[in-house]
């Protein structure tokens, strides 16, 4: 008999899997490894930000709203500043580089606001966000999850070819009369979403890798579009649910084995070239 | 030629409030093919993306088929630099043709439509390169990429066609490819073309007026008015020079020896 919990952390790895199996090989192709770094730095900023609400209002579910508008609102500030000529890495610098501080300052104010009301054990919840917290995830959490990531996976299918587009030639969306700028800000927005809806399934600090290295290995295999798809959602998931079996036999964090195991694959697969 | 295709007076071009180009004034007759010379850096692509309706930072009177070129995008095709496409997205020539047509045709792009599909393959065949629809872009050759975006170009059944550089990085007879396509959509389908180039020797045959920048016009006319000893060394230093052969006028730098030939 499979632990209920258990079964719920499977059930979340394989919604992040289907979700990170496709944006990946964006991310890769697009370049936006840089943008997924920023990101998952807004992330942190945006969860300091809503532990200290959830402090105040006593209300912890304001944390993932918080985390979730807040990086939507600076991809999009990213986004805009591309579009006013701005390269892209000045823009995620610039905007990374504040962000940064910000959360120096924000984590400043949640100790202090922690400070003011002992009795929550917030601590444990900041530690959850940096490192993922899979077999702790509620009934709910999973519901937020499925419900979000379905919402997530369908705008990214519908609009798949079009980020494949404006990846390959922007201008030339736009002088074909397409919206290069729309499309662009829609897949930093997906970016941020899905990010901001994983975080406490995988953790901030192996976000960046289990977003990157599974569109990157499934490049260096194949230059076929749907074999890409294909490779990146097939590793991530075996990845996940070996990860979370492991780490149930071991006692190890799982997001700790899936980056172990993807940077294998991808070392394996830099040496053999 | 047919009727004033193209207005530009007193035409300067902003980037970063810096003038990319000043001054311009030309005008530009349906059906004509205007070859745009001059140095790196000297505003051809500025001018062309202006044109296009892609960049909007400008001062003076700027009127394609009668409208700002923003409001006339549709009859417009733009046909960049290949080496600025992003050749890491695994897109097969098909694929990259139709997107010349799509965004026409609605706003999400799942699927793409089977008649546009079949505009797509068409466009391909006239180019010369109906065999490798299903080849990936970042296979094919310099050439036979220059000829898919001219496709892609093609399929959006455009009035004006703006190309930037079409033959830079070509071997010589990837030049010839492309020189031809160019020949025969300017004999074929009468389209109005402004091709952007250092090199202006491959193109003779189709230019009937050449216009020459340096940030600002040096000269505008048919070739035999522009491309005289003169002007172009005003552009390209003392050891440029001009050349007519038989009919048709060359641009060299460097020394030249003709044999047989009137020497210009």
């Amino acid at each position: 008999m499979i632990p209920e919990y258990l079964l719920r952390a499977l059930l979340a790895g394989i919604m992040v899997s289907v979700l990170l199996g496709m944006l990946s090989p964006l991310i890769n192709m697009k370049g936006l490894a840089f943008l997924t770094h920023a990101t998952f730095h807004t992330l942190l900023f945006g969860a300091v930000l809503g532990m200290i609400l959830g402090l105040i209002f006593s209300n912890f579910s304001l944390v993932l709203w918080v985390a979730l508008i807040i990086t939507i609102f600076v991809v999009i500030l990213i986004a805009l500043l591309e579009n006013r000529g701005f390269s892209s890495d000045t823009a995620i610098g610039v905007i990374a580089s504040f962000i940064a501080g910000s959360t120096v300052l924000a984590f400043g104010v949640l100790y202090k606001v922690m400070a003011s009301r002992p009795y929550f054990a917030l601590s444990q919840s900041v530690v959850s966000y940096l490192t993922g917290e899979l077999f702790l995830i509620t009934l709910n959490d999973l519901m937020f999850l499925v419900l979000g990531g379905a919402v997530i996976f369908f705008v990214m299918l519908a609009f798949y070819r079009d980020f494949l587009y404006v990846s390959f030639d922007a201008e030339g969306v736009e002088a074909y009369s397409g919206n290069a700028r729309f499309y662009l800000t829609l897949l930093y927005v997906l970016v941020g979403a899905t990010g901001a809806l994983i975080v406490r399934t995988v953790g901030l600090i192996t976000l960046q890798v289990v977003a990157v290295l599974p569109g990157t290995i499934a490049v260096m295999l194949s230059n076929d579009l749907r074999k890409i798809l294909g490779i990146s959602l097939g590793l991530t998931l075996s990845v996940q649910v070996l990860s979370i079996v492991l780490a149930y036999l071991t006692d190890i964090p799982p997001s700790g084995i899936a980056t172990i195991m993807l940077g294998l694959v991808y070392g394996f697969l830099v040496l053999r070239r | 030629m047919g009727e004033i295709l193209i207005i530009a007076e007193n035409l300067t071009i902003y980037y970063d409030g810096y003038r990319a180009v000043e001054d311009i004034t030309f005008r530009l007759s349906s059906g004509e093919t205007l070859l745009l010379l001059g140095p790196n850096g000297a505003g051809k692509t500025s001018l062309l993306r202006t044109i296009a309706g892609l960049h909007k930072s400008y001062t003076g009177k700027l009127l394609v088929f009668g409208k700002p070129p923003a409001e006339v995008k549709d009859l417009i095709s733009y046909v960049p630099q290949s080496h600025s496409l992003n050749e890491r997205v695994p897109l097969k020539a098909i694929e990259v043709v139709a997107m010349g047509a799509l965004y026409k045709r609605g706003f999400i792009h799942f699927n793409i439509p089977k008649s546009v599909l079949k505009e797509a393959e068409e466009a391909l065949e006239f180019v010369g390169l109906g065999d490798i629809k299903n080849k990936r872009f970042a296979e094919l050759s310099g050439g036979q990429k220059q000829r898919v975006l001219l496709a892609r170009a093609l399929v959006s059944k455009p009035k004006l066609l703006l190309l930037d550089e079409p033959l830079s990085a070509l071997d010589p007879s990837a030049r010839v490819e492309v020189v031809s396509v160019l020949a025969k959509i300017k004999r074929e389908m009468r389209i109005t073309m402004i091709i952007t180039t250092h090199d202006p020797n491959p193109l003779t045959e189709i230019g009937d007026k050449v216009m020459l920048v340096n940030k600002r016009l040096v000269a505008f006319g048919t070739p035999e008015e522009v491309l005289r000893d003169e002007i172009i060394t005003k552009v390209y230093g003392s050891l440029a020079k001009a050349v007519k052969v038989g009919e048709r006028m060359y641009c060299f730098i460097g020394d030249v020896h003709i044999h047989g030939r009137e020497r210009r």
